[in-house]
């Protein structure tokens, strides 16, 4: 039965190593400390209970307790220009990718 | 003879009526038909777990009514809400809205959340 010599268990192992790299980048999530700084700016409008958006009227959404990569999207989306509200993409212009991340950390820690 | 005709009668409006109620046209789907395939991503409780996908729980009927029209405009662009959408009436649409905005969940508006506003 042939043995199994380093070099042959350092193969069996590299895609394991493979692996790892990614998962690791994946895990920056944004810092909810300086996400919570960050909001004052969305209470404007999201920080009035029931505020309402003029032309069309509706209430604007409740984003406080909101899953974080939706959060992130949506952000992202603003700032690309790709999700059409007018204010909304000005304040998604202001932000960085790690400013967005920040926010949507801070707003999905949120649990009434 | 009469009998015959008074039957003959009743007999025709009971079919109209069925077939009424089958037609597609037929209105007044309840919401928790229409949620059913919402439910696949947003949870049937409206607070799916998979983060990609919005809660739904508690948000206010007028902005979900208003996401949904903008989907179906084309307005707001998402090739799964797209398909989605297609079929929904605007009648469709304010049941969804009401129905999601009454169930519980986490969502909230910032006003307790800012920083020197906190409970």
């Amino acid at each position: 039965m042939p043995r199994l010599v380093p070099a042959r268990f350092f193969a069996l192992m590299l895609p394991a190593l493979c692996f790892a790299a990614p998962a690791l980048a994946d895990d920056a999530k944004g810092d909810p400390k300086v996400g919570h700084a960050l909001v004052y700016t969305c209470g404007g409008c999201h920080g009035v209970t029931g505020y309402r958006n003029a032309y069309p009227n509706y209430r604007v959404p409740r984003i406080a307790g909101q899953n974080y990569d939706y959060l992130v999207n949506a952000l992202t989306e603003y700032k690309k220009g790709e999700r059409a509200h007018p204010t909304m993409r000005a304040q998604g212009e202001s932000l960085s990718d790690q400013d967005i991340k920040n926010i949507a950390a801070y707003l999905s820690s949120i649990n009434p | 003879m009469k009998t015959i005709f008074v039957i003959a009668t009743l007999a025709c409006g009971f079919v109209f009526n069925a077939s009424a109620a089958e037609g597609g046209a037929a209105p007044g789907k309840s919401a928790e038909e229409l949620s059913k395939p919402c439910a696949a991503c947003h949870g049937a409780d409206g607070n799916g777990t998979n983060a990609q996908y919005p809660r739904l729980a508690g948000q206010y009927h007028d902005y979900l009514a208003r996401a949904l029209q903008e989907y179906k405009t084309g307005e707001r662009q998402n090739a799964i809400m797209q398909g989605f959408v297609k079929t929904l009436s605007e009648a469709d649409i304010q049941e969804l809205a009401n129905y999601y905005q009454q169930m519980p969940g986490k969502l909230d508006d910032l006003a307790h959340h800012e920083q020197g506003s906190e409970k």
